[in-house]
């Protein structure tokens, strides 16, 4: 590393400086908005005398009386100022409508132009997602952004998962957060989303590895709002929102549910009536079987609590409800100093009841000049506060699909209704809700820095920034005790935990910019540590006389006292160094260097070292294509860079036991090593350890390769403009704990550098700008995006752990999440296409045929293979948005392709997989004799074609076209004589069409399964702007 | 520069946090400590593949009980072992099982390995942990045995970067039962006769699951799984090892069979080896009977989840004839499980041990009458429960667990009546049936007068009882077929539901006749098992898990016929 710091420094020494005799002139460049434009070019006219705009779009330029200042901006006309003897500020608008290429952007500890840009980076126009309710950003980010592929649901409290460009470990895939510039793996649901000013997403390695140990899979770097020098203002704005739960899945009702009952026992040859609910007047016919009339019992109990209901209980967890958002910032930009502070409130009651989320944030950024400018100290702080229900919303939902629908929520007597003889154990939904409502977790988080900027000399400058991201969660609940159909526990429990973890973040960055002739040079050094800690701790006790949560301490409990804790520790150490050059503005290289080193890795192998570089030729600066009137802008890059990820256990690379006194082993095996030795059957027992991991000292950094070639254009005076980006990304040593041989027992299990992926694909935005005249303004902007991914190495020991038959059908040259099973076939609709079938234990009319892919005769494993993955297949986003004088218009339309596992149908399409819960109302239109048209196999209540095995039944074309955002606002700030900067008014619609495939049989392709549903969202708010 | 501010060796040295290494566990309190955690895998059983209770291994491919549940597929998994023909390579929890011996295999060699390397001074225990350790280890491997047949073996002696090298066949049949008896033998040797602790094993536990081990290797088996010769010494010393713990004096039939399956009369005179439960010790929900947590009834005090359930042809079993004899061949002419009618014929009071049934006391309360109402699905698996793993809602063991129901009621593996029987099977096979006669009587009178608490509200008895000694020459004739036949009989009721009588079957080499001939008249009672088949050579025993075969890049070999 040492290196790199004697480079700079004989750098340093090698340069002079030449200063003029003449007076200084400061000034302010603003675009037609009266927004700060950084990066413009201020040269005195015929001479070398040359500076740029800072990011307040501030310059100081040193010229005499007579003397011209010229203003370039690339995509704006030139602006030339004349210098007069009275001159002393020199404030300069520049039209830069349409011209997206001018951004500046943050890309790695530093800010650049975005025609300087080489590395595929994309900028997301925040203007277009302010407004919309989510609660956090990156879910309003859906579909917008080429190569970012966000999955999320509709809870208030849920997150959003992001993958860039394909899947590129077999581990945590989540990318880099870096929110004014202190990275953190968190995403950004915790931020007040009008704080945020810009986001920017790095998307190849040639960009990201700035970034180096995190920065795999991709960085998100967001900008929070700062005060503008010279500028003061307060922002408003307010909405509300109605949602609705769009499209509930279809279930039987109480009678439906009787009928589909005697339909699968008569099916069978049983005697309908051998069951503890349903009776039936029918004809006791089997050949012939005629339905009458479906008889009800008095009570569906023994005890006689609960008179049979026609419950649909989608209806009963569910609700319309309201989500209010509220946020307003001070901001006051002066000489000396700027400052902004917000605050923020978020509330979503969410469409499962009691599934509420509220968020209260607030930001402080502030900087002050001294020393003459050169110092700049200031910090970014942000505190969030998230009170959120933990209702078990999961179970909620997943209960409401199996719970039958002859059961009341409430008994007679006002107790709960739940499942009678017959039926599935599983849970009275509303209970689950009702008695987990005061049942909350307090959330907080504090993320910032502090920072100084030192201008050591013009053009270098020094940046120290001590920046912490801590976050802590206290939760205290309570589980009542409960009688509900079969369902009891007599025990109450209060329980209460904390966690607490964090980082302190240290970064110290040097950086030089030089610019000479036709020379442009920029050099960044800087150093990153890390240390992260994390540690929690929980106790609960049982026996408390009261079920209120108001009392429910631990103190009030008096049985059953248990407590445990735990905790973590890693850090990280990072160098770092990259030279960005450019020559006449035509041809761009940049070169990066990052070495990092992780605790996580042994002592050997705890640092890795990881090169970048990409280059850049603005083809449109070229003569020959300066002729072509048409194109305003052309630039070629390419890219390579590489990665690392050091993303698994803290300790994974030590042989290590624990002393594991008892675990719950409700839902999987105990672990523990304590036993009752004695024989006494209770008090306090002997324990030992158990053995959790074998290490591995050999263990490295996971690392990521890769090659961008991209192309940005502007046509039409910049009218049209546009990316496209592709891109070859190789992943090699892979972190993974493969599954293991078994004679290996307990700590089995290793982290090893085992398995190299490859995703290619292309991602590509395609805008249109037009103002048709002074009133009528169109935005077109589409984005279209796709990727392949394949496993191309694993060990052969491992190969098993991942699906295939471990042999000849294997992982390898296939997709990640590759989905291995039998290929459903159709049903058997004729006796004769049953006996010419394949043997296959269970088969008959009306049953799943299995095809029999390696033709021996018979279904058995043999017979399975790769049957799709769940890697979209593409992904599209379409933004329309219309300014007409004061109005304002848009929708966002989003697309997906992929294949989906509808697990759902186990229950939507059997009555044989589980014969007590509630089912489907395809049910109803199950094959039989009489309806041989149904692919939904024929009812039975015993499933001896085992029909739950993994098939292609299962899987579903999932492919969703979704209005996410349709958008109306009206601005009124000529209405008011005050000076308002900005009054709008808006309503806006989410999620108010889907558009699915015709084969996909759930409500929602983008929710297939157990996730909480995507509400449809009207909403009505104000922006105003003193 | 920046080099000064940070020493970057050491910011990086980040201690690991609340674990241990594996030196640290050397000391003689950490090693007694790893023989604790041995013994702890025995208790870590779970309803997902249980191995401590073997019931849906032994009691439900027996044809003693249904699966039971919501239905076929509620734990379709065991469902495929009930029908045998749906059973699957890839049966992902034979892959669990098999693991989970492991597990338990493991620790021990683990603890062993510590043991034999520190000396009797630091360790005055060393040789009576050895024994015990291998006690456990022999436990492990036996339940692997007669589960998977071939399985690879491994000792503490070995590192396990060599485990990928060994295969399940690198050991001969015999040869791995001879290592299995090896790490009895040992125990038997140095363990002491009693123990103060009464969850370790004793001398006599060890010389009783020796002899267990013994006589299953005494019958000798092809490569197809039939037997082929009966071992004449070993069945000499099955008999030995049970007269040696006859006549230590320590064990008895405790005077009645309920004491068996209550939690207030565990660690009892007829336990020689049980599984250790706890509760209220300070672990989140108790170290409880987890193998058996799906097996409650579905009524409010329980509420799940109904597995387990005896199938009629197990109840059947129980009628006796007028003599007071169980009927071997007759017995399932009538289906009284059928028609609920325990009056009109006579009943082995076992019966109402074992199962529950629509108007009888649950667990011996009279005011606790199971209903229909309590099972969950009758349309497929008719309204019986299983009842020796159970305990009444009000039992101090008893613990809720939502969903499941647990209790810390230990768990028998080896009862004192196991190794009469065994020794009576010995003599049989060795051609002294009339040595056999007073053992299965001694065991035909303690189930005789075991009535007491098979009481209904009114005080009359819960059915109709009718136990009868065999008494050759007045109601039998006690010819060694006869004989064979009556201990046959008397092992499935005896141990009827605790989950080894397919074990037994395999054993006798009549698992195929006897399975195929349940399955062809109890699938016309139950529909589950339509598809239902053994195939002979194939299924006495699992396949070897596809993924171990896979795991071990082929060095695994599979069984017959999978």
């Amino acid at each position: 590393m040492k290196r790199i710091f004697l480079f700079f420094v004989l750098l340093l020494s090698a340069v002079g400086w030449s200063f003029g005799q003449v007076r200084p002139l400061s000034g302010t460049v603003t675009d037609k908005a009266s927004t700060a434009l950084e990066g413009v070019t201020v040269n005195v006219v015929g001479t070398k005398t040359t500076t740029m705009t800072d990011q307040n779009g501030q310059f100081r330029i040193e010229a005499s009386t007579g003397q011209s200042l010229k203003f370039f901006y690339v995509g704006a006309e030139p602006v030339t100022f004349p210098i007069d003897a009275s001159t002393r500020n020199v404030n300069v608008q520049m039209d830069i409508s349409s011209n997206k290429l001018e951004e500046v952007v943050v890309t790695g500890y530093q800010t650049e132009r975005k025609k300087d840009i080489t590395g595929a980076v994309n900028v997301v126009d925040v203007a277009d997602i302010k407004d919309i309710p989510t609660g956090n950003p990156t879910k309003a980010l859906q579909g917008r952004v080429p190569g970012v592929l966000i999955t999320t649901d509709g809870s208030p409290t849920g997150g959003a998962t992001v993958r860039i460009r394909g899947i590129g470990t077999l581990g945590n895939n989540d990318p880099l957060y870096v929110i004014d510039g202190v990275p953190t793996k968190s995403g950004l649901e915790q931020l007040n989303q009008n704080d945020i000013e810009s986001i920017q997403v790095l998307k190849d390695a040639s960009s990201a590895t700035i970034y180096g140990s995190r920065a795999a899979n991709g960085v998100v770097i967001v900008t929070t709002k700062k005060a503008k020098n010279g500028f003061s203002k307060v922002d408003v704005n307010a909405s509300t929102s109605i949602q609705n739960y769009a499209t509930k899945l279809k279930t039987l009702n109480a009678e439906e549910r009787g009928r589909a009952y005697w339909l699968a026992a008569v099916n069978d040859g049983a005697n309908p009536n051998n069951n503890q609910i349903y009776q039936y007047d029918w004809n006791n016919d089997f050949t012939n079987p005629v339905l009458n009339r479906v008889l009800l019992p008095e009570f569906i109990d023994a005890a006689g609590t609960m008179p049979p209901a026609d419950t649909y209980w989608y209806d009963e967890i569910s609700q319309q409800s309201i989500i209010q958002s509220y946020d307003l910032s001070l901001s006051n930009g002066g000489e000396k100093g700027n400052s902004l502070f917000s605050l923020g409130y978020y509330d979503n009651k969410g469409i499962v009841k009691e599934s509420h989320s509220q968020k209260y944030t607030a930001r402080f950024n502030s900087d002050y000049k001294m020393l003459n400018n050169k110092l700049t100290i200031g910090e970014n702080f942000s505190a969030s506060y998230i009170k959120n229900a933990l209702i078990p919303a999961s179970d909620i939902l997943f209960a409401s699909l199996v719970q039958q629908p002859i059961v009341p929520v409430h008994t007679i007597d006002g107790g709960w209704g739940g499942p009678a003889a017959g039926m599935t154990d599983r849970q009275n939904p509303v209970r689950l809700i009702e008695d987990n409502r005061d049942n909350k977790s307090y959330f907080f988080r504090l993320f910032g820095n502090a920072f100084a900027n030192y201008d050591v000399l013009p053009g270098l400058t020094f940046r120290t920034s001590i920046g912490i991201d801590y976050n802590g969660t206290y939760q205290r609940t309570l589980k009542k005790s409960y009688t509900s159909g079969f369902l009891a526990d007599p025990a109450n429990q209060v329980f209460n935990g904390q966690v607490y973890q964090g980082n302190i973040i240290w970064q110290n960055t040097l950086n030089y910019k030089l610019e000479k002739g036709k020379h442009s040079v920029e050099f960044l050094a800087g150093h990153e540590y890390i240390r992260n800690i994390n540690q929690e701790f929980s106790a609960s006790r049982q026996g408390l006389a009261l079920e209120n949560i108001n009392y429910a301490y631990l103190n009030a409990g008096s049985t059953n006292t248990l407590n445990g804790g735990s905790g973590a520790a890693y850090a990280l150490l990072s160098y770092f160094g990259k030279v960005n050059y450019v020559l006449a503005d035509k041809y761009i290289a940049s070169v990066t260097l990052r070495r990092d080193g992780s605790s996580r890795f042994g002592a050997e192998n705890r640092y890795g070292t990881f090169p970048a570089f990409s280059l850049g030729w603005r083809l449109s600066e070229e003569a020959f294509i300066k002729q072509l009137d048409f194109i305003s802008d052309l630039k070629l890059r390419y890219g390579w860079g590489r990665s690392g990820n050091q993303d698994i256990p803290d300790n994974a690379s030590l042989s290590l036991y624990s002393a594991i006194y008892g675990v719950d082993p409700t839902w999987d095996f105990d672990r523990g090593s304590a036993y009752d030795i004695n024989g006494g059957g209770t008090g306090q027992l002997p324990s030992g350890f158990t053995m959790i991991q074998q290490g591995n000292a050999a263990l490295k950094w996971e690392s990521l390769q890769e090659s961008n070639f991209g192309v940005d254009f502007g046509l039409f005076n910049n009218k049209l403009t546009g990316s496209f980006d592709y891109f070859i990304k190789k992943t090699s040593d892979i972190l993974i704990s493969p599954a293991f041989l078994a004679v290996l027992g307990e700590g089995g299990n290793r982290f090893i550098n085992g398995a190299s992926l490859q995703n290619k694909g292309l991602d590509a935005i395609i805008s249109y700008d037009t103002k048709l005249n002074d009133d009528l303004s169109l935005n077109l902007t589409g984005n279209f995006s796709l990727y392949r991914n394949k496993v191309t190495y694993l060990p052969k020991e491992v190969l098993a752990s991942y699906p295939g038959n471990g042999t000849d059908k294997t992982i390898l040259g296939r997709a990640v999440n590759s989905y291995f099973g039998y290929v459903a076939d159709g049903l058997f609709t004729s006796q004769a296409e049953v006996e010419a079938a394949a043997e296959q234990p269970g088969k008959g009319l009306g049953r799943i045929k299995y095809r029999d892919l390696n033709g021996d005769g018979i279904i058995n494993d043999q017979d399975r293979d790769f049957i799709g993955s769940n890697s979209p297949r593409y992904a599209a986003g379409l933004n329309v948005s219309l300014n007409y004088k004061n109005f304002d218009f848009s929708f966002f339309l989003q697309g997906l392709n992929v294949n989906v596992v509808n697990d759902f149908k186990t229950y939507t399409d059997f009555s044989s997989l589980w014969t007590g819960t509630n089912w489907g109302s395809r049910t109803l239109d199950a094959w039989s004799p009489s309806n041989t048209g149904s692919s939904i196999p024929a009812l039975t209540l015993v499933d001896r074609n085992n029909e739950g095995r993994f098939s292609t039944y299962f899987i579903e074309n999932g492919s969703y076209l979704k209005l996410r955002n349709l958008q109306i606002g009206y601005n009124f700030k000529k209405a008011f004589n005050m000076k308002i900067q900005n009054a709008r008014m808006f309503v806006q619609g989410s999620n108010l069409f889907t558009i699915k495939s015709k084969s996909f049989t759930g409500p929602d392709p983008e929710i297939p399964n157990y996730g909480f549903p995507v509400p449809v969202v009207g909403t009505i708010g104000i922006n105003v702007t003193l | 520069m920046f080099t000064v501010l940070i020493s970057c060796k050491k910011v990086l040295d980040e201690p690991a946090q609340g674990v241990v290494s594996s030196e640290d566990l050397g000391t003689p309190e950490n090693i007694d400590k790893m023989v604790i955690a041995a013994y702890s895998a025995l208790g870590n059983d779970h309803y997902t593949s249980p191995y401590s209770s073997m019931w849906p291994y032994g009691s439900v491919r027996g044809g003693d009980t249904y699966k039971g549940g919501d239905g076929p597929g509620d734990l379709s998994e065991f469902h495929l072992f009930e029908t045998f023909s749906l059973n699957r390579v890839d049966n992902p929890l034979l892959d669990q099982v098999w693991f989970r011996l492991y597990v338990g295999i493991g620790r021990a060699n683990d603890a062993l390995k510590r043991v034999n390397e520190i000396s009797d001074v630091d360790f005055p225990k060393k040789a009576e942990r050895q024994a015990e350790l291998r006690f456990l280890r022999g436990h492990f491997y036996f339940l692997a045995k007669i589960l998977f047949k071939y399985v690879p073996y491994l000792d503490e002696n070995m590192e396990k970067t060599t485990y990928n090298t060994i295969s399940n066949r690198a050991l001969p049949d015999a040869e791995l039962w001879a290592k299995i008896t090896d790490d009895f033998r040992a125990a038997a040797n140095a363990l002491p006769e009693s123990q103060a602790e009464s969850g370790r094993v004793s001398k006599f536990a060890a010389k009783a699951y020796l002899a267990k081990v013994l006589l299953y290797q005494a019958y000798e088996q092809g490569e197809d799984h039939q037997v082929t010769s009966i071992n004449a010494s070993k069945l000499e010393e099955v008999n030995a090892l049970a007269d040696e713990i006859i006549a230590s004096g320590k064990y008895s039939l405790t005077t009645d069979y309920a004491n068996n399956f209550l939690a207030t009369t565990q660690n009892g005179p007829e336990s020689i080896f049980a599984i250790q439960y706890s509760k209220d010790d300070g672990t989140p929900k108790g170290r409880l009977d987890y193998g058996h947590a799906l097996n409650y009834p579905m009524n409010q005090e329980y509420g799940c989840c109904g597995f387990n359930i005896p199938s009629h042809d197990l109840i059947n079993a129980f009628k006796t004839d007028v003599n007071g004899l169980p009927q071997f061949t007759t017995y399932n002419n009538v289906d009284v499980a059928a028609n609920l009618d325990f009056k009109s014929s006579t009943f082995d009071p076992r019966m109402d041990h074992t199962v529950a049934r629509p108007g009888a006391p649950y667990k011996y309360k009279t005011n606790f009458i199971f209903q229909r109402s309590w099972s969950r699905a009758p349309a497929i698996y008719d309204s019986f429960a299983s009842m020796k793993e159970t305990v009444l809602p009000e039992d101090p063991s008893f613990q809720k667990v939502p969903p499941f129901i647990g209790s810390s009621k230990n768990w028998e593996i080896i009862r004192y009546a196991d190794v009469l029987l065994w020794k009576a099977e010995a003599l049989i096979e060795l051609n002294r049936s009339l040595e056999a006669l007073p053992l299965i009587n001694q065991i035909r009178n303690r189930a005789n007068t075991s009535t007491a608490l098979l009481k209904m509200a009114d005080g009359s008895a819960t059915s109709n009882y009718n136990v009868q000694l065999y008494q050759p020459g007045v109601n039998s004739d006690w010819t060694q077929a006869y004989a064979r036949a009556a201990l046959r009989f008397e092992r499935r009721l005896e141990f009827a539901t605790e989950g080894y009588h397919f074990f037994d079957l395999v054993r006798w080499g009549i698992a195929s006749q006897t399975m195929n001939a349940y399955f062809e008249i109890e699938k016309r009672r139950v529909a589950h098992l339509n598809d239902a088949r053994f195939t002979k050579g194939r299924d006495e025993y699992f396949p070897i898990p596809l993924n171990q075969i896979n795991f071990s890049s082929g060095l695994y070999k599979q069984n017959n016929g999978w």
